[in-house]
């Protein structure tokens, strides 16, 4: 297994290679002037010159890649065009929010989902079923920054339990993961319930039931865990997606994450920040995908992992 | 949810909160005493106020830096770092005497070489720094005696304290300068009320300067600037007692902050002119009766109340009654009638077609939205075309020539940061300005406003300055090469208990008298 992990993070390069010299060509097809957004609306000629040279863009364009790509391989992502700090440093202070925040949204998401889903495939068919599949489509549309300033005039204004937003303590963590995780806890459970509806039908559950098991364990042991390959495939992907940072829940609760970052830096035309944030987004999903590959081994040994 | 529960529950609620806070460690809202922390609408970019231009950036670093000169909450010019000045007949050279008693927060000595030093690293271009043309006019910087400094200018210049006590002209620590190179933007060290504490994305913290020159200032012990992009989420961080002022607070927020007993809202007139540029090199716009038809088309009390909840004036002049040399025109009226039969005398009879851009929010597209519509009902159809910042900036500056202009009528505003009529008005009337020098986004030109702009700035002498600007606020009012619509008012949320703080009418805030009760 340890060749196989290799062997996928080796093949993974060429990916990243290629990922970063369409993002330098992407990022240049947007309209738009950098240094005129640097400099800003009241600024001279003089001033927006000045903001190009400090950009680099005065440059032409092939020296512009070579140095780009010279700089990238080395590791060295450049300046951010909008702080002048490193790129390096604008995200790494952003991705920790970001990570945890994802990690807590999962958590209530595959708490919620996968309980629910079970439950309803489990009662397939009857009120319950139906019911809790109603709340999910229901938690599926709620707007997230509605949610999320319900329930912060609920818990920050009218009781004072919680932070209205920031990332100070824990405690500031569980509105914006809640809401976060909610939509994706409604889709989970979608998934969970036919995924287990569909393995319920299988001979091996059968057997099971046949052998005189109690209802519990054949659920929990025998249906659940067969049905949780396409969930554990479809956790992944949504954990990417959060990974690559939430902007609307991210914007209510003033969270310093990467989704807010990705949206001001394209407004901003900040460059160097979009670049290495596409590059990050694609090696995060690179390593779910070769995570999520080695968790199916995990769940069903029939599996097996060869490259 | 109302705001007083029965008591019982209110008990109930407050033993839970208690049990909820010891289970998550949580510390409640209650305030450290003489700590405020404060919601804005932007994230902080820099805190070298000589490289900086967004307002959000600028007003956080006047915690910890001032200029020679500043300006009062009425936006008069006031020395700060500077006691006195004079200027010589022919307004060319600048004798500032400078305070003896200050220091920087590193307890570098404050001088007249630390001035020089600053002056020079600001306006050498190969520094690149954003504010670099606030020194312009200087052509060298000599230091007299330790506390004198002698400014020689290129030119005769009136304005030359006004460029002095923008933001951008602060003077930094000549050590710190040196120390951090180009890392001095994270590391903020002035002769402000306030030292730099921390500053990690979203959150910058600044503690009391000990040693502040102004004997028994600052009265707060902290300032935390948290920034917080959403409205409502920035209103209910005033709420619920986390902040005690917020900035900027949507209009249509402003009566629930009134109704609540604890807070209150504070008004400032601004000096941010709204108004709409009409391209006067095409066609209808070159035409003066039709600029002058759509300023009679607009209701401009509707327009402040519709799009800005009520909280602003209708412009009276080119430029607000803030700034310097102010010169009060009278409104245009708003009359539909005389709007048609303008538009008739200048051969539309049944108006015509065109389009307005903006720097597309909320705000911006509501006010070109209102504006489609009044102007619809003297024929005027107009397509409203919202602009991504990144998109405006090839619109607006991408044409070099007039020629190459793209804009028909754009929606805007102006905010000019010196206080003075020069910087209200050169830079959107002047021939000189057409993008992508500046900002004549009605690419207007009028020989007799070209001279007298010029003959304003050449000048220190009141008298003659007043004269330019009569001259020029009296043609520009004339010949309307805007729709003028409105002067807002800014307005803040705080925490009943905070008092002495004060909002310039450029939006900036200083802290330092500021105390909470």
């Amino acid at each position: 297994m340890l060749t196989f992990v290799l062997r996928r993070l080796l093949g993974a390069l060429p990916v990243l290679l290629a990922v970063s010299l369409f993002v330098f060509g992407f990022v240049r097809l947007l309209p738009g002037d950098p240094a005129r957004l640097v400099a800003g609306a009241d600024a001279t000629e003089q001033e927006v010159a000045s903001a190009r040279e400090v950009l680099g863009l005065d440059r032409p364009i092939w020296e512009q890649y070579l140095r780009y790509a010279g700089a990238t391989v080395r590791g060295d992502f450049g300046i951010s065009s909008r702080t002048r700090e490193p790129v390096f440093e604008v995200i790494a202070v952003r991705f920790w929010p970001t990570f945890w925040l994802t990690l807590a949204a999962m958590g209530w998401a595959t708490l919620i989902g996968t309980a629910i889903g079970v439950w309803a495939g489990a009662k397939r068919g009857r009120w319950q079923d139906q019911a809790v599949m109603l709340a999910a489509i229901g938690g599926l549309s709620f707007p997230g920054f509605w949610l999320g300033l319900l329930l912060i005039n609920l818990f920050s204004v009218h009781l004072g339990w919680l932070p209205t937003g920031g990332f100070d303590g824990w405690s500031s963590l569980i509105m914006p993961s809640f809401t976060l995780g909610l939509g994706v806890a409604a889709i989970l459970a979608r998934f969970t319930r036919s995924a287990f509806v569909d393995v319920s039908g299988e001979d091996f559950v059968r057997t099971a039931r046949s052998k005189g098991l109690r209802e519990r364990r054949v659920i929990w042991r025998h249906a659940v865990r067969n049905a949780l390959i396409p969930v554990v495939t479809l956790t992944g992907l949504e954990f990417g997606t959060l990974l690559g940072g939430a902007i609307v829940v991210e914007t209510v609760f003033a969270w310093p994450g990467l989704g807010r970052l990705l949206v001001d830096s394209i407004a901003f035309r900040d460059y160097p920040v979009i670049q290495a944030l596409i590059l990050l987004l694609s090696a995060e999903f690179v390593l779910i995908n070769l995570v999520v590959d080695v968790l199916y081994g995990v769940l069903n040994p029939a599996i097996r992992l060869r490259s | 949810m109302p705001r007083s529960l029965p008591s019982s529950s209110r008990i109930r609620t407050a033993f839970r909160s208690v049990a909820v806070a010891a289970l998550l460690g949580l510390a409640s809202p209650v305030l450290a005493a003489g700590q405020i922390t404060v919601g804005v609408g932007d994230n902080i970019l820099g805190l070298d106020p000589t490289d900086l231009n967004d307002s959000v950036s600028l007003s956080a670093s006047r915690l910890f830096f001032q200029g020679l000169y500043g300006f009062d909450r009425n936006l008069k010019l006031v020395p700060v770092l500077a006691e006195r000045s004079e200027v010589n007949a022919n307004s060319t050279e600048y004798t500032v005497h400078l305070r003896r008693d200050v220091k920087f927060h590193d307890g570098t000595p404050f001088d007249a070489a630390a001035v020089k030093l600053n002056y020079d690293r600001l306006r050498d271009p190969s520094n690149r720094l954003k504010r670099q043309s606030l020194l312009e006019a200087l052509d060298r910087v000599e230091v007299v005696d330790a506390f004198t400094v002698r400014l020689i200018l290129k030119a005769p210049s009136g304005v030359l304290l006004n460029y002095l006590a923008h933001t951008g002209a602060s003077i930094l620590s000549p050590k710190a300068i040196a120390q951090y190179g180009a890392d001095i933007s994270r590391h903020p060290v002035g002769t402000g009320p306030f030292v730099f504490a921390s500053w990690t994305p979203d959150t910058l913290k600044a503690s009391r300067n000990q040693q502040y020159w102004r004997q028994g200032l600052p009265r707060l012990d902290g300032v935390t600037i948290r920034s917080v992009p959403e409205g409502g989420a920035r209103l209910a961080l005033l709420r619920s007692g986390e902040a005690q002022f917020v900035f900027p607070l949507p209009p249509e927020t402003v009566q629930i902050v009134e109704r609540d007993e604890r807070l209150a809202i504070d008004k400032t007139p601004s000096i941010v002119a709204q108004y709409v540029a009409l391209n006067t090199t095409r066609k209808p716009f070159d035409d003066p009766r039709v600029r002058q038809a759509l300023n009679y088309a607009i209701d401009k009390a509707a327009f402040i109340k519709v799009v800005y909840n009520g909280f602003g004036t209708p412009m009276d002049a080119p430029v607000a009654p803030g700034i310097a040399f102010y010169n009060k025109q009278g409104v245009w009226p708003y009359d539909p009638a005389k709007a048609k039969q303008l538009l008739a005398e200048a051969g539309y009879p049944n108006g015509f077609e065109t389009e307005i851009w903006n720097f597309s929010n909320t705000l911006n597209n509501r006010a070109s939205q209102f504006l489609q519509q009044q102007l619809a009902a003297v024929g005027v159809k107009v397509a409203v075309n919202p602009l991504e910042a990144g998109v405006a900036t090839t619109r607006l500056w991408g044409a070099k020539t007039p020629e190459e202009a793209q804009v028909r009528m754009f929606f805007g505003s102006w905010a000019p940061s010196t206080g003075d009529a020069d910087w209200a008005l050169r830079p959107l009337l002047s021939s000189r300005s057409y993008p992508p020098a500046l900002y004549n986004l009605a690419y207007f030109k009028d020989d007799a406003v070209d001279a007298a702009l010029q003959k304003g700035l050449a000048t220190a002498d009141p008298a003659e300055r007043k004269a330019a600007y009569d001259e020029v606020q009296k043609i520009v009012w004339e010949k309307a090469p805007w729709i003028f619509l409105s002067i807002n008012t800014l307005v803040l949320g705080r925490d009943k208990r905070l008092v002495g703080l004060s909002q310039l009418p450029d939006t900036s805030v200083t802290y330092e008298e500021a105390e909470l009760k």
